[in-house]
């Protein structure tokens, strides 16, 4: 048991896990905090808590659901191709796309629920990498569990401050999450043969996938960049007027 | 003489207004008085699935007002008028292109005071800005 801390491929799979996680986690706490704010103030810390437990329980049971599925025939493959487009999507920019129908919800249930149908969907991307990463593997498949639930917790800041300091972080991102991508082709039993007599595949194929997905999303980024100019939000103005202050705020 | 001030809420943030405040005096004409906040753009695609924009922008709204409170209680004291705005995206960008938009004459900033693994990590905001702006950019220690 000890000795599997102790090697090297070991830690290079923690290091993949805890990137992933971090890369791939950043919304559920922002939908937590906004989903409660139109709750009366004494309910808001309830539904905080139910959200959060809700999304960590979310997180555990979706988790294993993965690791379950991935074992079926096929299925790796399909997991294969989210996660390339998963990687995709992660260096594409954001689209600008307004939804405007939403209602906000007032009451506690409403809130909890937002809460939970958007962990689901929040929570795919991320259960799918640390699955893919973590190769059936119990013990980093809980290391990557336990890394996610603080980050559902924590201020999703984190990971944009970081992409913002290091801009190339979301192609290592990419990159990576097209090579676990490879991985988990490798070893779809479909193509075991295939793999077995050219065991060049083991690594070839992930390292295509990483690079499929840093050339597609970086065409894909290049074809519609455009440098994102900050929002302006509110504008007021305090004009001291004798000693008297008048807020004016215009937006 | 417009003199902009950009502010992330936190004490550091306010000396720099205190030192703006104490440092008056030195120009004929009342300068005017910028407050900016910048929020980062947190809620984007898949938030936006869930979340209404209204809501979206009124924790935006909530959160800068609140990390300028300070600034504005201490401009208010010394009764001073002011203009205040919230922008929403990467800070250094958003202070310069706020400085642009409103053709400001002077930044006056302190640094975050984050040191070691953060400062390494996160990166200053300071240094950024120093190098986005097209204005000269006054370094409150």
């Amino acid at each position: 048991m000890l000795e599997m801390f102790m090697t090297a491929p070991f830690w290079v799979d923690v290091l993949k896990i805890i990137m992933i996680d971090v890369l791939l986690s950043g919304d559920n706490a922002v939908v937590i905090a906004l989903a409660c704010r139109n709750l009366p103030a004494e309910q808001r810390k309830q539904g905080i808590l139910f959200g959060m437990a809700g999304a960590v329980v979310l997180r555990i049971v979706l988790t294993f659901f993965a690791v379950s599925l991935l074992s079926l025939p096929y299925l790796k493959l399909v997991g294969a191709f989210l996660l390339i487009w998963i990687g995709i999507k992660l260096i594409l920019p954001e689209d600008e796309h307004d939804e405007g129908s939403i209602k906000a919800d007032t009451r506690l249930f409403g809130a909890i629920k937002t809460i939970i149908i958007a962990d689901f969907v929040m929570s795919l991307d991320n259960v799918l990498g640390v699955a893919a990463a973590a190769k059936g593997n119990v013990s980093l498949l809980v290391f990557g569990l336990l890394i996610s639930i603080p980050l559902i917790a924590w201020s999703s800041q984190l990971v944009l401050k970081l992409i913002d300091r290091f801009p190339y972080i979301i192609y290592a991102g990419g990159a990576l999450l097209g090579y676990v991508a490879g991985e988990m082709l490798v070893s779809e039993a479909l193509f075991a043969p295939l793999v077995e007599a050219h065991p060049a595949l083991h690594w070839l194929i992930p390292g295509v996938c990483a690079v499929l997905v840093l050339t597609v999303g970086k065409w894909l980024a290049m074809r519609k960049t455009t440098t994102e100019r900050a929002i302006n939000l509110l504008d007021g103005k305090v004009t001291v007027v004798a000693d008297k202050s008048s807020d004016v705020i215009s937006k | 003489m417009k003199i902009l001030i950009p502010l992330d809420g936190s004490s550091n943030a306010e000396r720099a207004v205190s030192y703006v405040v104490s440092q008056l005096g030195r120009w004929k004409e009342m300068p005017t008085v910028l407050l900016l906040n910048v929020q980062w753009k947190v809620a984007t695609g898949n938030v936006k699935l869930f979340i209404n924009q209204d809501t979206i922008n009124a924790y935006y709204r909530e959160q800068g007002m609140s990390a300028m409170q300070s600034a504005c209680s201490i401009l208010d004291a010394a009764h001073i008028s002011y203009q205040y705005h919230i922008s929403v995206g990467k800070p250094a960008e958003a202070i310069a292109q706020y400085a642009q938009e409103e053709g400001v004459d002077e930044i006056v900033m302190c640094r975050q005071g984050q040191g070691g693994v953060q400062q390494v990590l996160l990166g200053s905001v300071v240094n950024k800005v120093l190098h986005l702006a097209a204005c000269p950019v006054l370094l409150v220690k």
